[in-house]
């Protein structure tokens, strides 16, 4: 069945294909039964907001297709996207299982289709299947880590140009072209994207870019970054 | 306080932040069999950034300073845990490597649980898996408002005075 967006809905989490590949859908049985009676299937276009930091929390949202732009704000105006969330992954998962508002703002980068579960649904839920008790802490402990991991990139790297190596370094690690002569990265985030990622303005890296490929560090190719001398931007990743 | 301990009584931290103390007696009989208590004065390091997560530790007497380093040394100290808190719980549940250094403040006493028995436990033990994640969902909202404060922080550029 055909959405609105052009997505291809996928029903049921019963038949879905991509279960096995991600940590939450890989339920047995009868969770997953459980999970299927509770949850709505919904499709958002691009823009949508899902949720907004400081909201309290109606439940989770179970990101099926598409990508999703997570960012936190600050009085000022000025934002930082934390993390942009792809599919398999649940959102809205700590302020829905401790009660206290979401942390981030949720916005869909793509047409996405998502399995919404209200909070009351999904706390009895977890409370009579073990399994997905224990795949709910491993996904916190991940979502854990990785901010802890932007911590110390955010909070340790002194200058925007150090960032940003180590923003497009991860990106190759996270496509698994870490290992290549020249790794790729699909640049799917604006130069403004980018920034808020890094906590810095859209001039400067426009400017580190175009730095970066003037030194033939980096070359574009249409939407494609190709990194042409990784062991330079290793060293701009760990410089003082 | 040792008797206390050996009998699955645990320091209870913070209101919110309780995993192993105030266990039902069922999960507390099993816990005490799978935890073993060690004494580490200050200074200590439990666990650095970067190594594997063999075990988690529950802090029972002292506080531990949790850090992380870039290359260079530079050190940001995270959160300073407390008497109840548990560590590394985070890192055991991924099977990953540690994600910060936890290196002792004060002599402390800590119960360790090694991660093959940890996760039978809170698979068997429904109440304390679904406490876990309530503490870890805590641990994310405290770490996302560091995120907030270190990446939203303004940089300020000192003047240069041409006179």
């Amino acid at each position: 069945m055909l959405s609105p967006y052009g997505l291809d809905i996928i029903e049921s989490c019963l038949t879905c294909k991509a279960r096995s590949d991600r940590m939450f859908c890989d339920l047995q049985p009868s969770a997953l039964q459980a999970f299927e009676a509770i949850k709505y299937a919904t499709a958002y276009p691009k823009g949508a907001v899902l949720f907004v930091e400081g909201q309290a929390p109606r439940g989770i949202f179970v990101l099926c297709k598409g990508r999703v732009k997570l960012s936190i704000c600050a009085t000022d105006g000025k934002t930082l996207i934390v993390r942009i969330a792809e599919p398999g992954e649940v959102l809205g998962l700590s302020a829905t299982v401790s009660g206290k508002p979401y942390e981030l703002t949720a916005e869909t980068l793509d047409p996405c289709q998502v399995n919404f579960a209200k909070r009351d649904d999904f706390l009895r839920f977890l409370r009579e299947h073990s399994d997905a008790c224990f795949k709910v802490a491993e996904q916190l402990s991940e979502k854990y880590n990785t901010a802890c991991h932007e911590v110390r990139s955010l909070g340790l790297s002194h200058s925007a140009g150090e960032k940003l190596a180590r923003l497009l370094l991860e990106w190759t690690s996270r496509n698994g072209e870490a290992n290549r002569q020249e790794p790729r990265v699909k640049l799917a985030l604006t130069h403004e994207e980018i920034a808020q990622m890094i906590g810095t303005s859209r001039e400067t890296v426009t400017r580190l870019i175009g730095d970066l490929k003037r030194r033939e560090i980096v070359q574009t190719k249409g939407s494609t970054l190709i990194i042409r001398n990784k062991s330079a931007l290793k060293v701009m990743a760990s410089s003082n | 306080m040792s008797s206390a301990i050996q009998r699955g009584f645990l320091p209870s931290p913070e209101p919110g932040r309780q995993l192993f103390s105030d266990l039902p007696p069922e999960a507390a009989k099993d816990f005490d069999q799978i935890k073993s208590l060690a004494s580490f004065p200050r200074g200590t390091v439990l666990f650095r950034e970067g190594e594997w997560a063999g075990r988690v530790m529950v802090l029972c007497r002292g506080r531990v300073k949790l850090s992380v380093c870039s290359e260079s040394g530079q050190r940001l100290t995270l959160h300073v845990a407390g008497p109840g808190e548990v560590l590394g719980l985070s890192a055991a549940l991924t099977r990953s490597a540690h994600e910060m250094t936890a290196e002792v403040l004060d002599n402390a006493q800590v119960a360790m649980v090694e991660r093959a028995d940890l996760l039978p436990f809170l698979r068997d033990h429904r109440q304390v898996c679904l406490q876990a994640a309530k503490l870890l969902s805590q641990d994310l909202h405290q770490a996302y408002e560091r995120v907030r404060t270190v990446g939203l922080m303004r940089t300020r550029r000192p003047r240069v005075h041409t006179h």
